[in-house]
């Protein structure tokens, strides 16, 4: 479904502010930089895979550490709170202020009394809060929420907190950084001093201690714990952990995967209520379920409250980095904040940011807790689908079309007729034919103004399969082709040349002609419906065909078989039986060259040709192949010069750069053809059709004598046809 | 000599992060050092191994300002604090101090430079190894504040540039004194 006006709008808006979009760019470069030094000599997936066991246990144990933490607490003196919802968390607190007769409050930073809105709780009880974390203190000022979890303002330049200090402080500051951190430095010490109570968050609610750790940078948290004389802590019930140990393993994991340090500046470990010289101190500790309850009660999304609050899946999101957290949030910004908002807030607030998911999965791939992001994000928009639909273009689509594989196949060669008016042939490039115009101009600014489509092959490959003749003599393997819509559709090419490779290294390839689309497209829409359908009819034509194993050239159809089939029929013992044993042979074209042929030691390089490598998101973090296409491009001879965030997604992420956000994928699509300019390389490789519908589109408009092909193309360049009556395997390829 | 290894490990560490790691040979050494740099006011908690080397009488005698009155009475941005510290973890630079005396905490929050004292054998190799001691301190059930401190406060809220001083010390000296006390509860 296309987005909702208002929306839209602020797509809109986020879009024509590029200095954002650049800064947010420029700091998802450092960060990836900073990130791998800050792990070096650590096992990434091993701390995050023992981080995930000691959530998981949590969730499992909560209620007996809940219990456990209270009573140590207590022992050592705080007033614990357990409050169902915000609004009695804001009740506890105003209640007590009140009766502490306070006026000021010292904040340091809390996302869970952002997402309570407790400073505006305070603000109509009369009591003033003063947030002391540098970022929320300028968002406070400027009467805006946080756009990233642990650097609020990011959304802010110098000169904007130039002039709100310059009014709040009331004298006219240089927009200098020093300048303007001094300022705060002074400017809010005194809230420190004045403040009767100062209030914290908590990273960690440590049940065999009774204490709370802090992991901070700026110093304020401590100033906020030890100056006022109350000293409340307000925390989601997530932050519980077994032990200190617990906790020291997740500081090793939190700063690296935020800013890429080692470890803050400071980490602050308070129990209770700790002596002041008049011995007078209290500690209340806020504790707020607000929907927590239920998500750990979720099967499907529980795997959200792993969350240790990095932001990491911001940073590395092209679509945050496109419009900023303001659009691609609510309180809680980016791929975790999908789901958050979702509990938290309701799905109707969460139902745009869903759909703004492209599905690149880099989020997932930098999850420090190990949590599927992608995974939950699509089943909430499954979730939203059924709510409020999927709109009229997409239910046609899919429900229609799509589950009958005649009249979708017919439908397709009735179009490759019907675009004839519009196809060109591609500057440079006459064998390929694409649709530069189209004559409905009125959707032209998200269809072809930026790019070039692809026209619809005149002959499919399933069309063209009949008439290969495969020579092969006592075949090694013989192996099922699970073409997909790109290739059996657009771009044919990929497996003819498939086809060719194979045949060339004594493979023999089946096509079972009754395979349908994966289904992935109507299951990324939330239309599990036709998911089912369509996987059973594709485990069916696999399971007739009974070969030893099963390829793909499109890393989506890839996951879509290995993963998805299995899940969709996991209901049915004999469907599920067949979609496992099917799941288990299949695997990308590349994977099979490299992982079961060994092909690289066996092809000649006969080819001296620069090319450069685009990584899809499905292939290197849906499939983990990213070595294998490289090996064997590099076998063939094509000298690989890499570009920059190669594993970036373009832009494309199926019907959401026609349907859902084709403006977001045309900024994402630009950063891309930015990266392959800059190599000066003509060739780019890749291994997913959808990417060369929209690296080779964007490519057209911006420099057309620039070619995207499917790895298997130039493999099979480069391929010295095989001498008759030699075997496979002699390396004499 | 693992000894060895773990102190040029934390000096590489803390240096990253923006402290000053000064090896010294004795105390006195040390408190030569802080009476060279420290300026203002300067906050000496009287913690069990400050008052066992008197820290507070050799300080003043170097010619420090040292803060006689209530640290909450020293001005809201006070010169310095001079503390000595329960321990130290090599692998990320960090000081551990058991901060829960108001003096401790008032002496390394709110003034401009502090100056730690650290025996070299009191650094663990990492904060894996600091667990154990962690969790003695945190033993019983009295209230408790612990600090790890690892190099000066910093923020990069602003542009994402990274800026040193922003609620916290701007500078953290780290002064390495041999025979001090190797025992982790002892600050």
């Amino acid at each position: 479904m296309a987005a909702t006006a208002d929306f839209k709008k602020s797509v809109e808006d986020a879009l024509g502010k590029p200095k954002l979009s650049e800064a947010l760019h420029l700091f998802g470069d450092a960060y990836l930089i900073a990130r791998e030094n800050a792990f070096r000599g650590l096992d990434f997936d091993q701390l995050r895979t023992e981080l995930a066991a000691i959530k998981d246990d949590v969730r499992e144990r909560r209620k007996e550490l809940l219990a456990q933490f209270i009573a140590n607490a207590e022992a050592a003196g705080s007033k614990v709170f357990v409050a169902k919802d915000t609004r009695e968390a804001n009740e506890y607190v105003v209640h007590l202020a009140k009766q502490k007769n306070a006026g000021l409050i010292a904040k340091s930073k809390s996302m869970v009394s952002e997402e309570a809105h407790l400073n505006k709780a305070l603000e109509a009880a009369g009591i003033r809060a003063a947030e002391t974390d540098l970022g929320e203190w300028i968002v406070q000022l400027a009467g805006q929420r946080p756009s990233h979890l642990v650097m609020p303002a990011i959304h802010m330049f110098k000169e904007e907190v130039a002039e709100l200090f310059s009014k709040e402080i009331g004298e006219p500051l240089e927009a200098d950084i020093r300048t303007l951190v001094d300022a705060a430095r002074k400017q809010l010490r005194k809230d420190y001093f004045d403040a009767d109570i100062g209030l914290t968050g908590a990273n960690f609610l440590v049940a065999d201690t009774g204490g709370i750790g802090l992991v901070t940078n700026e110093g304020n948290a401590r100033l906020c714990a030890t100056l006022p004389k109350v000293h409340v802590v307000f925390a989601g019930i997530h932050k519980l952990v077994r032990s200190m140990e617990d906790a020291i393993k997740i500081t090793r994991l939190l700063p690296r995967n935020a800013t890429g340090q080692l470890l803050t500046s400071y980490v602050t470990w308070i129990r209770g209520a700790v002596p002041t010289p008049g011995n007078d101190k209290e500690q209340h500790i806020v504790l707020i379920d607000g929907g927590r309850e239920a998500l750990y009660e979720s099967p499907v999304c529980r795997d959200a409250l792993r969350c240790i609050q990095c932001g990491a899946c911001a940073n590395v999101c092209p679509v945050y980095q496109t419009v900023g957290g303001h659009v691609f949030g609510s309180i809680y910004i980016s791929a975790i904040g999908i789901i958050l908002t979702a509990f938290y807030e309701g799905l109707d607030r969460a139902k745009e940011i869903t759909r703004a998911c492209i599905g690149c999965r880099s989020c997932t791939a930098v999850c420090p807790a190990n949590i599927d992001l992608e995974e939950i994000i699509l089943h909430l928009r499954q979730q939203v689908t059924k709510e409020y639909g999927m709109g009229l273009v997409k239910n046609i689509t899919f429900k229609a079309v799509m589950r009958n594989r005649a009249l979708f196949h017919n439908m397709v060669k009735a179009a490759s007729k019907l675009q004839k008016p519009v196809t060109q042939q591609k500057e440079g490039q006459p064998a390929t034919r694409v649709i530069r115009h189209l004559p409905m101009h009125f959707m032209d600014k998200d269809l072809t103004q930026w790019r070039d489509l692809p026209a619809v092959a005149p002959r499919s490959f399933r069309d063209l399969f009949a008439g290969i003749d495969q020579k092969v003599d006592n075949p090694r393997y013989r192996v099922g082709f699970f073409v997909g819509c790109g290739a059996d559709f657009v771009y044919p090419e990929a497996g003819i040349s498939l086809v060719k490779v194979l045949n060339h290294l004594g493979v023999e390839v089946v096509f079972p002609n009754s395979q349908n689309c994966c289904g992935i497209p109507a299951l990324y829409a939330g239309d599990t419906e036709t998911g089912v359908e369509l996987a059973k009819q594709n485990v069916k034509a696999f399971y007739e065909a009974d070969v030893d194993y099963v390829l793909c050239v499109c890393p989506t159809c890839t996951m879509g078989v290995k993963r998805d089939f299995v899940e969709r029929l996991v209901d049915d013992p004999v469907w599920s039986q067949r979609a496992i044993s099917l799941s288990e042979k299949t695997m990308d074209a590349v994977a099979f060259l490299e992982n079961v042929l060994k092909a690289s030691d066996l092809l000649k390089a006969t080819s001296a040709a620069r090319i450069t490598y685009h990584d899809s998101c499905h292939l290197k973090r849906g499939n983990d192949v990213w070595k294998e296409p490289r090996a064997l491009l590099r076998a063939t001879g094509y000298q690989l010069e890499e570009m920059k965030n190669s594993d970036r997604c373009c832009g494309f992420g199926g019907t959401y750069s026609f349907l859902s956000h084709p403006q977001i994928s045309r900024q994402i699509a630009g950063d891309k053809v930015e990266s392959i300019k800059v190599t000066g390389v003509k060739t780019v490789a890749m291994d997913c059709p959808g990417c060369m519908i929209m690296v080779g589109g964007s490519m057209g408009k911006a420099d057309p004598t620039v070619r995207c092909a499917h790895t298997m193309e130039l493999l099979a360049e480069a391929i010295v046809e095989k001498p008759q009556g030699q075997t496979p395997g002699e390396k004499q390829f | 000599m693992a000894e060895k290894h773990l102190v040029h490990s934390f000096t590489e560490a803390a240096g990253r992060v923006g402290a000053a790691v000064v090896p010294c040979t004795t105390l006195q050494d040390a408190v030569a050092y802080v009476a060279r740099t420290a300026v203002g006011h300067t906050l000496i908690p009287q913690t069990a191994l400050a008052a066992e080397f008197q820290l507070r009488s050799l300080l003043g005698g170097a010619g420090v300002d040292v803060c006689s009155v209530s640290f909450r009475e020293a001005g809201q941005l006070p010169g310095a604090g001079v503390t000595f510290c329960n321990f130290a973890m090599a692998d990320t630079g960090t000081v551990v101090l058991d901060s829960t005396s108001e003096d401790v905490r008032l002496a390394t929050t709110i003034p401009e430079v502090h100056f730690v004292i650290l025996d070299p054998a009191k650094i663990l190799t990492d904060n894996l190894a600091a667990a154990a001691p962690m969790n003695t301190l945190y033993a019983g059930s009295e209230p408790r504040f612990v600090a790890y401190i690892t190099g000066p406060s910093r923020t990069a809220d602003i542009e994402r540039v990274l800026t040193i001083g922003c609620h916290g010390p701007r500078e953290l000296h780290i002064l390495l004194v041999p025979d001090v006390s190797d025992d982790l509860m002892e600050i």
